[in-house]
């Protein structure tokens, strides 16, 4: 039953501390020390008084989940997704799981662990970014205000399912990978490889095309993702490209979806000869 | 007779290799199966064709009449494939919390069956610090945690000192014998399966070369010796291709026990004065060889005719 696959891997993962600190974890932690190390220094070696300034604290939220599958973001979360999706074939614990449960079962469980994991990675984020806002305030005098940019509160929901799927297309493509490299380490070069290509090529294109985006620069996840958190954080700012932004969540979708059958398709008719 | 695994023209090829070649089995379930063959002879591929981990090239395996992978099948089997590993972050106790979750089995059982394979000591240690022996035992808890109906069980003992091979060859009749466990046991040690199986099959280069009962194997292989004062050369030609000299004083005869007394009467006739006559029986490791192409050798058991 994927059920008790899903059970069984959350299980396991919140026994891998190594994996929820450096997958899950330390992107946002960082995140928070950044923010509040630079308020420290602002205050204790700039040394001046800062009257005046505001902080917004859903803008500073909706800009850390925002970033939350940037490529910076993305290295920590394909670092998790690599040990739960691939770390079986680095135990050589396959063997172990595959009487216990049928293939797909495993590896949608596996993936849902990650959509999970994922998922409280961006609320910390969330919440870290709003506790630095605070910290930095007491830090340095700042007002703390709910938006500077007129942002609703409910926009984080959107933000964070938005960023969530960005990442999970990227975890289904780490899913894919770990079956066919049976390496952890291919799944985070190849993943990172990928989400980074993308942002350029993404960049280049846009700067190259003039009215509506093409299909081309649809099918690229990363533009689709900034897509949609364009036209719902500023849609008049998004001109001919407000049209598309259901194409981008249909993309979006459908790449999570073929990735993952993919993976499982895949991965059931693997040999599991040596993992 | 219901039958726990069938392999039907099976065969597994690994590039060049022929790991399994058209094998056809059925175990039937209920006691303890041994499989015996070399390195190499197939036993491990069949297994984890079994367990759905491998898929054939050719042939089919059914669990219970299913088709390996299949979730009713699965939920009947426990295996231990190989040396078997564990992630090394989990303690004892949490892989087979772990397990039993992934079979959606009760997690309580976890506690007893750390008693029963003498690991409570180290249950809260993580595995990755477990000795080979410590590994096999924890191995076995895993095959057996889900109540299953078919355990496989790939060199169970592999790695494990005297006293623990003991306890685990105890342990395995006991939950055959008491739970109605089906055990399929791969061995590389003759004696385990002696011990412990009720039947056996020998595997040599991805085939079935010999499949019985042990008493029923070791039977079919007992040889007449017959010692004489006369020369052999009367007595070797009453028996022909069935006969062979054994030093200079005995022959030894390839005969049905129910034929001795015949066969003894017609080398009496012809002039041979036997003074001794022995059932020489070849055990286990003796059919082993025997069917693997090998000599039988000094490992013999003799019996009075």
């Amino acid at each position: 039953m994927l059920a008790d696959a899903i059970a069984a891997e959350r299980f396991r993962l919140l026994r891998d501390r190594s994996t929820l600190f450096w997958g899950f974890c330390f992107a946002p932690l960082v995140g928070f020390l950044l923010n509040v190390g630079g308020d420290l220094f602002l205050r204790f070696v700039i040394k001046k008084p800062m009257p005046g300034l505001a902080v917004g604290l859903v803008d500073q939220v909706i800009k850390a989940l925002s970033d939350g599958a940037s490529t910076f973001g993305a290295l920590f979360l394909m670092i998790g997704a690599a040990a739960v999706l691939a770390g079986d074939y680095r135990w050589e614990t396959w063997r172990l799981l595959t009487p216990r449960n049928t293939r797909q079962n495993l590896l949608l469980g596996k993936l849902f662990v990650v959509g999970e994991a994922v998922f409280w990675s961006l609320l910390l984020s969330a919440a870290l970014s709003a506790l630095a806002a605070l910290v930095g305030s007491a830090i340095n005098g700042k007002t703390v205000a709910l938006s500077l940019l007129d942002r609703n509160p409910f926009d984080i929901v959107g933000v964070l399912a938005i960023t969530w799927l960005e990442a999970m297309v990227l975890a289904a493509l780490a899913a894919c990978v770990g079956v066919l490299s049976r390496s952890t380490m291919g799944v985070v070069i190849a993943c990172l490889g990928v989400r980074f290509v993308q942002t350029i090529l993404a960049g280049a294109m846009r700067a190259m095309e003039q009215g509506p985006p093409s299909w081309k620069l649809l099918s690229l996840p990363v533009f689709d993702a900034d897509l949609l958190r364009a036209a719902l954080l500023a849609p008049d700012q998004l001109g001919d490209a407000g049209g598309s932004a259901g194409v981008a969540l249909v993309a979006l979708l459908a790449w999570a979806a073929a990735l993952t059958a993919a993976a499982v398709v895949l991965f059931r008719r693997q040999d599991l000869t040596k993992e | 007779m219901s039958i726990a695994l069938e392999a039907d023209r099976l065969t597994k090829t690994y590039g060049a290799v022929r790991a399994l070649d058209e094998f056809s089995i059925a175990i039937p379930a209920g006691g303890v199966f041994g499989v015996l063959g070399p390195n190499g002879a197939g036993k491990s591929t069949l297994f984890r064709i079994a367990l759905g981990l491998v898929r054939p090239t050719s042939g089919s395996a059914r669990l219970f009449g299913t088709a390996p992978g299949d979730i009713t099948a699965l939920r009947k089997v426990g295996a231990m494939i190989e040396t078997p590993r564990y992630p090394p972050y989990l303690t004892a106790r949490d892989t087979l919390t772990m397990l039993a979750l992934e079979s959606g089995a009760k997690t309580a059982d976890v506690g007893g069956w750390l008693e029963r394979v003498s690991l409570t000591h180290a249950a809260d240690r993580a595995t990755s610090g477990f000795s080979v022996g410590m590994k096999q035992r924890l191995g076995l808890a895993a095959a057996f945690l889900t109540k299953p109906e078919l355990v496989i069980l790939d060199e169970p003992t592999s790695g494990m000192d005297p006293a623990g091979i003991q306890e685990i060859r105890a342990l395995i009749v006991d939950l055959a014998k008491r739970e109605g466990v089906t055990v399929i046991l791969a061995s590389h040690q003759l004696d385990e399966v002696k011990r412990v199986c009720d039947r056996v099959a020998i595997l040599s280069r991805g085939k079935v070369v010999a499949e019985g009962g042990v008493a029923e194997l070791t039977a079919g292989e007992a040889r007449l010796r017959l010692t004489l004062t006369s020369p052999l050369a009367p007595a070797l030609a009453v028996l022909g291709d069935r006969g062979e000299a054994d030093g200079s004083d005995a022959v030894l005869a390839d005969i049905p026990r129910a034929e001795a007394p015949a066969v003894i009467r017609a080398l009496v006739e012809a002039g041979a004065e036997i003074v001794e006559a022995r059932w020489r029986e070849v055990d286990l490791e003796g059919v082993y060889l025997k069917s693997l192409g090998q000599t039988p050798t000094a490992t013999t058991v003799e019996g009075a005719a």
